[in-house]
């Protein structure tokens, strides 16, 4: 029996994710100013660019992506998730960008197959 | 052979090491187009405390199933009831304040997640999200995408108001092949 190669290439790597994510969210939403009317494309090109970038990493896994993108007003947002997988092979990873007018917060987990 | 999963574990190991660290550091955005743009995006990664300390169990080889469909399917309204049910009776009465609120989302999440356990759905894994925050003139856009296999995966979502605080649960299901 072949030995395949696990472990390494098979991890949910953190780095490498949070990298493609920010190029993500400064593609799409960089220099703006919060926009009610262009904030739905926002969110899915946000999220359908960060999903495009991860499955050309061409590792087993499947991903989720959430985005939320939330005008400053003054008010406050919590979140939290509780995640229910193999701690060994998977992960995830948030990462929260600001500017003057706005803030988007972009969850990604990945689950190896 | 047993060498070679240990060394392989050990690199395991220092690789996530650096993950672990409740660690977060800050991004200045690059000068673009002659326009400095005033943003700031931080990445964080939480792990819990202690975990990394247990020996990392090598890699496990999974035999073959020969299963091409769970044999049950992810019962997904029963899981809409229990969000709604869930997020009813914790936030029914509730006012938005921030340190509350930190430790209600940090509660309800596990507390959804030990009740879709509870359904024993076999060979799936689970993921909750939620998020609580306060009502005030702000709009806000959540938004989700999911690379994955259509016809085993599947999500829950339900979104709960009061007059001053709102909340969404997203459970989403994974099926393990």
């Amino acid at each position: 029996m072949d030995e395949f190669q696990t472990g390494e290439e098979t991890a949910f790597v953190v780095d490498e994710v949070s990298t493609i994510i920010k190029e993500s969210v400064e593609g799409a939403i960089g220099g703006n100013a919060y926009q009610h009317s262009r904030v739905n494309q926002w969110t899915t090109n946000v999220v359908e660019q960060s999903l495009s970038q991860l499955s050309k990493l061409g590792k087993p896994f499947k991903y989720i992506v959430t985005c939320v993108i939330m005008q400053k007003n003054g008010a406050g947002l919590q979140t939290a998730s509780s995640c229910f997988w193999d701690n060994t092979t998977d992960g995830s990873c948030t990462v929260r960008w600001g500017n003057k007018s706005m803030y988007c917060i972009v969850s990604v987990f990945g689950l190896a197959i | 052979m047993s060498d070679l999963a240990k060394e392989k574990a050990a690199r395991l190991l220092k690789k996530r090491g650096s993950v672990s660290s409740l660690g977060s550091h800050d991004v200045r955005a690059k000068e673009t187009g002659g326009k400095i743009k005033d943003s700031i995006s931080t990445v964080s990664y939480i792990d819990e405390p202690g975990h990394h300390d247990d020996n990392p169990r090598p890699a496990v080889q999974m035999e073959n199933t020969f299963q091409l469909a769970p044999l049950r399917r992810f019962p997904v309204l029963t899981v809409n009831d229990i969000l709604k049910d869930v997020l009813d009776s914790y936030l029914q009465e509730e006012k938005y304040e921030a340190e509350l609120c930190r430790q209600m989302t940090k509660t309800i999440s596990e507390v959804i997640k030990a009740r879709v356990k509870d359904l024993m759905v076999p060979r799936y894994k689970i993921i909750v999200l939620i998020s609580i925050g306060q009502l005030s003139d702000q709009n806000m856009r959540i938004g989700s995408r999911c690379l994955w296999d259509s016809s085993n995966d599947t999500f829950s979502s339900h979104s709960f108001k009061n007059s001053s605080l709102f909340a969404v649960a997203n459970v989403y299901a994974v099926y393990f092949e």
